[in-house]
């Protein structure tokens, strides 16, 4: 039988607040261990939780920038469960009033066709703390890391939607920028600002029903998210058509083997209404401030850049999905740099060299300012490409300006043709072979003799001038 | 013969404020009572459990700040029931007859309103959301508040004047600014007083006949009584024991003796000692009532969310006969004589129904947030002793109800 998956995804999404969630305490899980907390987020007796305005702001900002609705009036719950990680024995949740409902991303299906996934609502939540398992001697022992007890979440849950891992890919690719673009979050899968778990179920293609279901947790790339819900299907249809039903648990993925294994699961209880923090009612002059804080989004930036600036549809998704790439190349755009050459240099010479050197663009030494400049002299013919190529190479290392590192390291181009004369003229002297071959029709061999001035100049000749003399010459002596 | 005073102030005289140097000097002088439940810093805040012992309080309550900052001296830690559950185990009110001029009772169900009943004194319930929660060791947070125990209301209006209020650490407080709880005049005759008339039912003889002597000599004192009904006021009971036993259920999670309380041994993983540690730290009677909320947790919870949407309606329905009559009034909480020497184990009721038979009269305003007064009857017995409540942030003009009927007709009090 022709099985078809029934996916659906619940995604965690840690807002990059500057306090944690009920407390003042720094939103800093990764500092040295419980340093960041205070009797609330300890919840020691008489401890109250007062909720974060910002916390509040980022989470709108990020259903809003997803196309969910918030709604006036949502409220949090107590989800209760006993754990370590949980001193209080329930985790500030919200279950029957969330922040927002709807929402949708639209993506591209594998067959090119258009495809809409719907969110079902988005909630804000507490994280818990941290448990770290270590050995003292031979006796394993269990660590609580309370720095990341109470920092802001939310979690977005969609729609069954999804049927493919593609699906899931695409979809966890847009969400992240579009969430970036809000300003709310990194949304890193690999530093765990961003955890998806996925809800996978199979059903004879062409049926509607809705099967019992498999949880899969644990992938922190969205690769893995793929690959754990293709490993799933597979595993569940051989599982159905063998005879054995599917049964509700939950399962991690393990990355290295490329297999989910079922997990012990966590006992959880219900959620009632906390009665300590108040409901939350949002008043329409709110919302409309905060959409307002919101930029152009990613799809609509897209369709500017291509139209203002000539880019392909396809590099203007390209550029427009990192508002840090797209701000960098708008920056270069306006300082008159031919938006080509702009989009050239930014994807294929720059972001791989930040990428090399692991740092960030919005923070790192070349700036719009200065690649600007880089790319003016090149335009201008002071210099040329492989210069350029060597000068931007050392601008990570120096405040100097791109006009400086040129003339401290003579990458001037040469373009007097008196000066270039004399080494074409060696040239055509030394490459006879070369010379028949450009005569007798092949002229491939012009680039050839091109290829042997420039290296005679020691990289600084003028391409343009070179070949100018070069086709003078040949043509001259026939 | 033991003290009620589990723990006593180890400053034996008022010393200034801690909190920003001189005190406002409008408690001056003030001897206050209070329940370990509410924490003064360094003082063992073990709220009456096991489940907090060797807990020392880290932070002052916003209530104990306020109380620095006006001058009022911190007697010391009152013996209490188990989180304030109920009055077994204490004396609550007792510290008046061991020097102190007030005591704050925490109020979950009545506590306060019955020990002034038990010590012939008045006791004041604010209205919720008007005092601070921070730093009070709770059992149901949407219910419980700091109690006011005296024997003369000025105290208890001066005491309310300097805690209540805004506190920008409790999310649950007023926005606005704390209404006006200054005294005022009252006119009996422009005054009515409605009277529910299903809060007598299922009364003892003894206390239905106080009830209504204390509406005969409400009209004899000039005020229009007004007869209400309120079908439903017996629900107020059931909805308390469901939402404020889930509540209480939750509220005690936290309570896993890792960073405070006793370990019980013998535990293999850290399961067992919750387990064990939980069933060792909670009393038998307090257990009953978190176990009770555990069950419409877990498996009756559409019981907690019909009690949910009757409270609602509960609150309406309170604040509509509020429309009617300016002030309400109710029965006196069911009289539990103290015990013939101060701190010997009060009479513990033995089981959940028979302490909420004892509060049947006090808990609605812990269910609808409202305040509530109690006055202790007269000597002579010509005035009973009976509770006064009225609509919710009411309690300014109620305290004055309550002062103009403690004073005889030429302005002096009984």
């Amino acid at each position: 039988m022709d099985y078809e998956a029934v996916v659906g995804l619940e995604i965690h999404v840690e807002l990059n607040c500057a306090t944690k969630m009920f407390c003042d305490c720094p939103n800093r899980p990764g500092d040295e261990p419980n340093i960041n907390v205070c009797p609330t987020c300890l919840w020691l007796p008489g401890a109250l939780p007062r909720l974060s305005e910002q916390a509040l702001e980022k989470a709108a900002l990020l259903c809003l920038a997803l196309g969910a609705e918030l709604q006036p009036l949502c409220a949090f719950d107590q989800k209760v469960y006993y754990y370590p990680d949980l001193p209080k024995g329930y985790q500030l949740s919200q279950a029957h009033l969330p922040l927002s409902r709807g929402g949708a991303i639209d993506i591209t299906g594998e067959d090119g066709a258009p495809r809409r996934l719907r969110i079902h609502h988005i909630h804000m939540e507490e994280d818990v703390a941290k448990l770290v398992h270590e050995m003292e001697g031979r006796t394993p022992i269990g660590l609580v890391d309370f720095n990341r007890a109470g920092t802001p979440l939310v979690e977005i849950v969609t729609e069954p939607d999804f049927r493919t891992p593609h699906e899931a890919m695409e979809f966890l690719k847009a969400l992240r920028t579009q969430i970036r673009y809000g300003g709310a979050s990194e949304c890193s899968m690999e530093n765990g600002t961003m955890r998806a778990d996925a809800n996978i179920s199979i059903r004879p293609r062409g049926t509607t029903q809705m099967n019992t279901k498999v949880e899969v947790k644990n992938m922190n790339s969205v690769r893995h998210v793929g690959d754990a819900i293709a490993y799933e299907i597979e595993r569940q249809t051989a599982s159905v058509e063998s005879g054995e039903p599917v049964v509700l648990h939950t399962r991690l993925w393990d990355p290295d083997k490329k297999v989910t294994s079922p997990m012990r699961a966590k006992f959880e209880g219900p959620c009632v209404p906390d009665p300590s923090v108040p409901v939350i009612r949002l008043s329409g002059e709110w919302i409309a401030e905060m959409r307002a804080r919101l930029p152009e989004m990613p799809t609509v930036r897209a369709e500017r850049l291509a139209t203002d600036y000539g880019l392909a549809p396809d590099e203007a998704l390209t550029v427009s999905a990192d508002p840090q790439v797209a701000d960098f190349f708008e920056a270069l755009a306006a300082q008159e740099i031919e938006p080509r050459t702009a989009l050239h240099w930014l994807t294929t010479q720059l972001l791989p060299a930040v990428k090399d050197t692991r740092q960030e663009l919005s923070v790192c030494r070349v700036t719009p300012a200065r690649l600007g400049a880089l790319l003016k002299m090149m335009a201008a013919g002071k210099i040329n490409a492989n210069a350029a190529r060597e000068v931007l190479t050392r601008m990570f290392h120096t405040d100097d300006t791109p006009e400086a590192i040129v003339a401290a390291q003579g990458f001037t181009q040469v373009s007097d043709p008196d000066a270039l004369g004399a080494m074409v003229q060696q040239v055509l002297d030394e490459q006879p072979a070369a010379v028949a071959d450009y005569r007798g029709g092949q002229v491939k061999a012009l680039g050839f003799l091109v290829g042997r001035v420039m290296q005679a100049s020691g990289g600084k000749a003028n391409p343009k001038v070179i070949r100018e003399l070069l086709t003078d010459r040949l043509s001259a002596a026939e | 013969m033991e003290s009620t005073f589990a723990f006593l102030n180890p400053e034996p005289v008022f010393q200034g404020s801690p909190h920003g140097g001189a005190d406002d000097g409008y408690l001056r002088g003030l001897r206050v009572a209070l329940q370990p439940s509410i924490s003064v810093r360094d003082w063992p805040a073990e709220a009456g459990s096991v489940a907090l012992s060797g807990f020392t309080a880290l932070e002052d309550a916003t209530v104990v700040q306020r109380l620095r900052q006006a001058g009022a001296y911190l007697r010391g830690y009152t013996r209490m029931s188990e989180f304030g559950f109920g009055l077994g185990g204490g004396e609550a009110g007792a510290a008046l007859a061991e020097g102190a001029d007030i005591e704050l009772v925490l109020d979950l169900m009545g506590e306060s309103r019955a020990a002034a009943a038990r010590w012939k004194v008045s006791a004041f319930k604010p209205s919720y959301s008007l005092v601070s929660r921070l730093g009070i060791v709770g059992l149901i947070p949407s219910m419980e508040c700091c109690g006011l125990v005296a024997p003369d209301l000025g105290t208890i209006r001066k005491t309310l004047q300097t805690v209540a209020g805004p506190d920008d650490l409790d999310f649950s407080l007023l926005d606005e600014e704390t209404p006006d709880l200054s005294a005022r005049t009252i006119d009996p005759a422009a005054t009515t007083v409605g009277l529910i008339r299903e809060a007598a039912d299922g009364l003892s003889t003894e206390r239905q006949e106080a009830f209504h002597t204390s509406a005969r000599y409400l009209e004899s004192r000039g005020f229009t009584l007004k007869e209400l009904s309120l079908p439903d006021f017996a629900l107020f009971s059931l909805v308390h024991r469901i939402i404020g036993s889930v509540e209480a259920s939750s509220a005690t999670g936290r309570y896993d003796s890792v960073r405070y309380g006793p370990r019980a041994p013998g535990a293999r993983n850290w399961n067992e000692m919750y387990l064990r540690s939980r069933d060792a730290a909670f009393g038998t009677f307090l257990k009953s009532f978190l176990l009770q909320g555990a069950f419409f947790q877990f498996n009756r919870y559409e019981a907690f969310e019909a009690a949910c949407r009757i409270r609602a309606q509960l609150v309406t329905e309170m604040a509509n006969l509020c429309l009617r009559a300016e002030y309400l009034l109710l029965p006196t909480p069911q009289d539990t004589p103290p015990g013939p020497t101060v701190g010997a184990p009060a009479d513990r009721p033995a089981s959940l129904s028979a302490t909420y038979a004892q509060f049947d009269s006090t808990l609605f305003a812990n269910v609808t947030g409202q305040p509530a007064l109690y006055l202790p009857p007269t000597a002579d017995g010509t005035r009973p002793g009976f509770q006064l409540s009225g609509a919710a942030l009411s309690d300014g003009a109620l305290l004055s109800l309550g002062e103009h009927l403690l004073s005889d007709a030429n302005g002096e009090e009984w």
